[in-house]
This record gives structure tokens, sequence and C-alpha cells, in this order.
């Protein structure tokens, strides 16, 4: 049912990727014992290693994008393609059959979620500066949202933005900043108007991460790694044109950015999580291990396993309906619940396979690995909007349930 | 044939319209006390006005060639409503063994009856143990000698077995596990009703003494016809599970929007919230395995039988939970003879364990993926 267009855009995608790359080898055919069997979620890499990693995705960002695919669905103005998410979904797909690098430190949140908000909310030589940058590679962004007093209720945010002349000066602190170590700019949300009810007095500003008074210290994970960071701004100036939408409007702002968030996560599905969750792989672990005729464990892996190939039937059907031109449903927060949900119990049950292999490395191949997912899964509930936040917009705006009781506090900022 | 997506939505809420004049709770409620357990007249009109009984049956066997996405459709509409006839036994079981025997000439003389809603038509396989599998089936088929059989043995969970007009039998001869066609009023075929956990579905326990049959498809196919049969009625029987799941969920949202406690709508509390959203998950994953499921049967995919069997899973659990949360949400009402939570809680019960539950269907989705 594809129409002309989509064929000859998928066979114009085909040819750039047989130019520049090879084909991915087939990760969830696995033989057991050979090839890469990390199962990193978040990077556990040194430093200098991280850098030429993130070097690499920097380089293949611009190979898309000077090839036309680095930004399919952006206004030609900005250096886009000006074509439907729909083309966008199939450049994907078609894509990860290739051995490409890994963007994930420009994609997910810089031209995932900053990208499509400053577009819709930024100052026309913001949009110019920035947006070709970040759409070749050059700038990578990150998103200066939570702080250490406000999280899940995010309109509570302190940072402060006072007005100076043409200028605005911010003083706060940022926390749990992804990528923000590698950020050339960062969205920050800051607080405007400290006398209005709190999702009135927000103002959202670009933030040039090399602006003075801008320092970023790694915030070490549960991992061990550092992919998250603490950001402190003080006394950092930023013109009046970087400010996104209007004064006090910065409500807004965010929500376009958390309306991008939640459509991507979620919607994640190569490398080794792809693995993690695929039938061959895991009983492949179950016949190395010697497991495979345990009764119990065969019950969990085929409840595990309904959910997995459930969850893709909800995608695959959400898919259909993008490409039929139907905005997507409630179908995307399902699927972001489940995405954590499948993937924490994955990690157990691969856990309670392996057994004392998990909590000691007996240098096997593909045993001692599962404790980089393991120890992955919990920031799986959290980011993006915790499960429970999740349960509640699914709650109020699918089922109609009504909202929690306003208290005079939750109305406040409190300091 | 195929339905596009506005021709399904006008099937669906011509089947709703249909189901809420004729199958209201009152209706329902009356028909699990009564014998048989459905109404002949709006079962000959749901055959005359919606011609639902030969929707999926193909066009040269006299029905209107739809497929099961539009078989769906019908079913989670008639799960919602705990619809009492005698659809799912005809129409997903009978007519399916009968397709799937590949056997022509019985087609043409069984099939256009079931389609036109003049017979009703069941499938007896398990026995005292239960279990749906054709390997474990003990009763005996041997020849007349006059080109006809004769069955011996005892079935049982017949479901409609002591109304249907045709009963489809799996027995054993020499040549294994074989599929038979035996008349409502052949001599020495006695039938009587069991007592059910879901009142809405009847079932029945046959005793078969030389009870002449007639074959069908060829002698031995019964596992052959069984496993594809299985596969097809299972996927309908999630679109049930889906539709009935959707009802609970919309019964208790609406039910924590209106009901007050501690000066506020139950449904503000975050306990009660929760429960909601967890009971929408469920049900937006069963409904998405089991229309998928349904679609991949249309298009012939060799992904369907491993989706035949996540949408028999998913959804057994999501109706399931959907119904024991709903009477949950609904505090000591919920647990009241009068209102209808209970229905569905049996109905989500038997559904779940007709083919033999988790243990059953978990082997089977991993044996399908060889594992
Ligand atoms: C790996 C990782 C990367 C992240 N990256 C970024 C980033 O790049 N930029 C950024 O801005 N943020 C980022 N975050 C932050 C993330 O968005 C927040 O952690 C999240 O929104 C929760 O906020 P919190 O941590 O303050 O927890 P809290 O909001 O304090 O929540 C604590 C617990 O209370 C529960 N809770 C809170 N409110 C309610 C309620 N109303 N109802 C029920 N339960 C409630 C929560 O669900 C949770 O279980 C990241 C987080 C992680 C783990």
């Amino acid at each position: 049912m594809e129409s002309d267009d989509m064929r000859d855009f998928a066979a114009e995608a085909r040819r750039f990727l047989d130019a520049h790359v090879a084909k991915a080898p087939d990760r969830t055919a696995l033989t057991w014992g050979e090839g890469d069997d990390s199962m990193a979620y978040f990077s556990s890499l040194p430093l200098e290693e991280e850098r030429e990693f993130v070097q690499r995705a920097r380089e293949w960002q611009r190979i898309r994008h000077e090839n036309g695919f680095g930004w399919i669905t952006g206004p030609v103005e900005y250096g886009g393609r000006g074509l439907t998410p729909v083309h966008d979904l199939l450049y994907d797909a078609i894509e990860s059959e290739y051995d490409v690098a890994d963007t994930g430190v420009l994609s997910v949140i810089g031209l995932g979620m900053i990208g499509p908000t400053i577009l819709a909310h930024a100052q026309p030589r913001i949009k110019d500066r920035w947006l070709p940058a970040m759409y070749r590679g050059d700038a990578i962004a990150c998103q200066l949202f939570s702080e250490p007093g406000a999280g899940s209720d995010l309109a509570s945010v302190a940072t402060r933005a006072v007005r100076e002349g043409e200028d605005w000066v911010l003083n706060g602190q940022k926390v749990w900043t992804s990528v923000a170590q590698h950020s050339q700019i960062g969205l920050a949300l800051t607080r405007t108007n400290p006398e209005a009810p709190k999702h009135r007095g927000i103002t959202a500003f670009l933030v040039p991460m090399d602006a003075p008074g801008v320092e970023v210290r790694p915030l070490r994970q549960m991992t061990g790694g550092a992919d998250f960071n603490e950001v402190f701004l003080t006394d950092v100036r930023i013109p009046d044109d970087h400010r996104l939408g209007e004064v006090d409007g910065g409500w807004t702002v965010a929500l376009t950015t958390l309306m991008n968030e939640r459509a991507t996560v979620g919607s994640e599905g190569v490398g080794p999580v792809a693995a993690a969750l695929s039938p061959d792989h895991l009983s492949a672990l179950m016949r190395a291990t010697w497991t495979w005729d345990d009764r119990a464990l065969r019950a969990r892996l085929a409840e595990l396993l309904v959910d997995v190939l459930a969850t893709e039937h909800l995608n695959a059907r959400a898919l259909r309906r993008l490409r039929a031109g139907v905005a997507p449903g409630p179908e995307m927060s399902v699927s972001k619940l489940m995405y954590g949900q499948n993937l924490t119990r994955a990690a157990h049950f691969v856990s309670d396979v392996l057994g004392p292999r998990i909590i000691a490395d007996t240098g096997q191949w593909g045993t001692y690995a599962w404790t980089e997912l393991l120890l992955a899964t919990p920031a799986l509930r959290i980011l993006g909007g915790t499960e429970e936040i999740m349960k509640n917009i699914l709650a109020e705006r699918v089922l109609g349930l009504p909202k929690e009781p306003v208290t005079a506090a939750a109305k406040e900022v409190r300091p | 044939m195929t339905a596009d997506e506005s021709e399904l939505r006008e099937l669906r809420a011509a089947v709703r319209e249909f189901l809420e004049a004729k199958s209201p709770e009152e209706a329902v409620r009356k028909l699990m006390e009564s014998e048989p357990r459905f109404d002949p007249a709006v079962w000959s009109q749901a055959a005359d006005q919606l011609r639902l009984p030969g929707l999926a049956i193909p066009e040269e066997y006299g029905g209107d060639g739809f497929g099961r996405v539009e078989l769906g459709v019908v079913l989670e509409e008639m799960g919602r409503a705990l619809f009492c006839a005698p659809f799912f036994a005809t129409v997903l079981l009978a007519a399916q063994a009968l397709l799937a025997s590949g056997d022509k000439e019985a087609c043409a003389r069984l099939l256009p009856g079931i389609a036109a809603g003049r017979t009703t038509a069941t499938l007896a396989v398990a026995e005292d143990h239960g279990s749906w599998d054709p390997a474990m089936v003990s009763a005996r088929a041997v020849p007349d000698g006059d080109a006809g059989w004769t069955v011996r043995g005892r079935k049982c969970f017949v479901i409609d077995g002591t109304t249907a007009d045709l009963i489809l039998v799996v027995a054993r001869t020499v040549a294994g596990p074989t599929l038979f066609a035996v008349e409502r009023d052949a001599a020495g075929l006695a039938a009587e009703p069991m007592e059910t956990l879901d009142a809405t579905r009847a079932m029945a326990r046959l005793t078969l003494d030389a009870v002449p049959a007639t074959l069908v498809g060829a002698e031995g196919a019964g596992g052959r016809i069984m496993a594809k049969v299985l596969d097809i009625a299972s996927v309908g029987l999630a679109a049930e599970q889906a539709g009935g799941a959707r009802r609970c969920l919309e019964t208790s949202a609406e039910y924590a929007r209106a009901r007050h406690q501690f000066g506020r709508p139950i449904g503000s509390f975050q306990a009660v919230k929760h429960k909601c959203a967890d009971m929408l998950v469920q049900v937006e994953l069963a409904e998405a395995a089991s229309r998928e499921a349904a679609r991949l049967a249309d298009e012939g995919s060799p992904d369907f039988p491993v989706a035949a069997t996540v949408a028999h899973a998913c959804c057994s659990r999501a109706y399931m939970i959907a119904a024991m949360e709903n009477i949950q949400v609904h505090g000591g009402i919920g647990f009241t003879w009068e209102h209808p939570a209970h229905l569905y809680f049996r109905r989500a019960k038997s559904s779940q364990l007709l083919f033999g539950g988790p243990a059953v269907y978990h082997e089977r989705l991993l044996d399908r993926l060889g594992i």
C-alpha cells in the first residue's frame, strides 16, 4: 500500500546507506559465545572513549545531513527536508538494518525534543543560528528542566531569571541533566515571576553551555558511569533574543518538549535492548545455562514474551495508524510504560536464569554483561515522567478521572 | 472481502445497537436461568437482520466471505454485552473445524445452514480431563460397514452441547484422531447440561453409545484440523475477552468519577486512579494483540500462529485483571448478585481456562517460538 513517493524515498535511502555503510549483523539471530556481548543501556565508557563515541555520532549525523536524511521532517529553510513523520519513521526502519554509528547522544534529547521546541517557540535569529547546526551534528542540546526541588512537579522550578536591560541573568541549579557534558546549548526553564501561580511564572531560555557562569559537574549514576550531570547557573547572562515563547509563558514551551519526549521514549528498540527482549536470544541463554526445561522459568519466560510481543503489536498498530494519518493516541503512553516494565522484567528474569553468574564475573560470555542492563532498568521507570506520573496522565486524560485535589501549597513555589 | 476502517466502525455500531436492544443485562440474566440458554427469536434476528453467523463463512458456502478482522469486531461487541447465543460454538468452533478439514463435500452440505443461522453447531473434543489436545482423546470410531461410522465415548465441556443441531466430534480411529459429524437426534447420543461457573456459556456432557457418524476430512487428520481450529477459535475468544475487558474498564472509570467518599470522587485517590490506569494498559494491549492476530490471519501471514497464542494469553490475563479490579473499584456493591461485575468475572475466568489456561498456552507459545 506504500505510495510511489514512499517507494522512491525508501529506494533513495537505501542507495545512500549502501554507499556509506555496511549492513548490520542481525543482533537477534546470535551465535552463542560469538561477538559483542555488551548489554549497556547507558554509557560506561571512560571520558576519552566517550569523546570518540560522540565524535562518531557527530560525523554520521553530518553525513546523513549532507545527503538529505539529517532532518527529514524539518523545514527546508533550516536545512530540513520538509517531509512527513512517516518518511522519518520509514527512514529509521531502513537505517536500523545498517551498521551505523549510534547517534543517541544527539538525537534522543537534542533532535528529538529540543529541536522541535526551538522550531515552535524560538526567535528567528536563534532558529537560524542553532537549528541547522544541531541537525548538521555540530551542536548537541540538553534539557535543563529538573531541579533538586522540581522533578515530577516540574512547574515548581526555582532557578531565577531576572531582567537586566536587554539581558536576563540566571541563577540556580539543574540536576539529572543528560548529555550536558557534551552539549553546546541547553533549554532551561526558569522562574521569572515568583508572585504568579507557579505555571504562569516560568520563562524558557536557550543557554549556550559555554556562557560564563555555567558549570557542569558529572553525576555518577547507579550503573557506575556518569551520563547525567548537575548544572550550576551562577549569574549567567543571556540576551533576550534567547528567550523562547513569552515572558512567563514558558510552561507552554515546556509542554512542547514533554510531548516530544513521551513520543521518543518507548519507540526505541535497537541494539542490546532488542536482543534482551528477543525470544531467540532469551532461548539461547536458557540453553547455554541448561535451564531450558525448568518449568518455572519457562512459565515466566512465556509471560514475559506475551507482554513483549503484545507491546510490539501495539507499536505496529500505532505506526500503521500514523501512516494512515491518524494522530497517536493513548497507546504512546502505554507503550512507554510497557517499555520500562518489559526491560525490567527481562533483566530480572535473566538474572534468575544466570543465578550466581550475575553476582560475580565468571568470565563466561554473555552472562555477567547483563549486570549493565539490570542496573540501568530502574531509570526506565523514572526518566521522561515516572511510572506514577504516566498513570496519572492515562487515568486523567484518557479515562477522565478527576485530578488530584489542589491544595494551596501545591500552587506555590516552595524554595 | 475486507472492510475499511469506516465500514468496521459501521459494523461495530450496528452490532452494538442490536445487542443493546436485544441483549441488555435483564435479558442476559433471564437467559442464564433458562433452557436453552439463548433466545431463538433473537438468534434468528441476528442471522436475518445482521447476517452474523455467515459473516466470515466463504461465499461459496452461503456466507458473506468477510475475514477475521470483521469477525473480531462482532466478537468484541458480543463479549462486551455477554451475549448469550450459540455464536461461538457454531461459528468459531464448528464452522472453522469444517473449513479446516478441507472436506468440500461436508462444507457444501453443512455450512450453508450454519451461514443462514438455521443450523447451530458445536465441536466436542475435550473429555473428562478437559484437555483440547486431540492426542488425549479416547472416544473411538469404527466403520459400520456401510461407508458410515459409529462413535463410542464420552465428551465433556461441550459448549451448547444440549442444543446444537450438529455436533462435530473428534474420535480416535486406527489412523489417529479424526473428525466426525453427528446429528443432534442421532440414536445413542445423550446430552446432559453441566453446571457452569459462567452461566452465559452453556456446557454439556455427551455420552455416545454407538452413535452413527459421518467422517469429515481425512481419517487421522484430527490433530492437524484441531491445531488450526484452536488458533482461530482462541483469537475469536481473545476478541470477546478484549470486549469484556473494555466494558469492565469503562464501568470502573464511570463509577470512579461518580462515587464520592471522604468528600471527593474515589477516582481522585491515586490507589483507585492507578488501578484504572493499569486496567487501561491491559485493555490497550489486549485489543492490540487480538486485532493484530486477526489481521495476520486474514493476510495468511506465517506470523499468525505465534500471534494467535500471544492474543490468547494476553487477552486472558487482561480480562481476568479487569474483571477482578472492576469489583474492587466498586467495593461492596461489586460483590452483590445484582451487580453485573460478577458476570464478567465468571466469564473472564471461564474463558481463560476454556482451552486449558496458562499452563497450556504458555507452553504453546514457547513451542511456536521454537523454545
Ligand atoms: C537517567 C535519567 C536521566 C534524566 N535526564 C534528564 C534530563 O536530561 N533533563 C531533565 O530535566 N531531567 C532528567 N531526568 C529527570 C527526570 O525527569 C526526573 O527524575 C523525574 O521527572 C522524576 O523527578 P524526581 O527525580 O525529582 O522524583 P520525584 O518527583 O521526587 O518523585 C519521587 C517519587 O514520588 C513519586 N511521585 C511524585 N509526584 C507524584 C504524584 N503526583 N503522584 C504519585 N507519585 C508521585 C514519583 O513517581 C517517584 O516515585 C533524568 C532522570 C533519570 C533517571
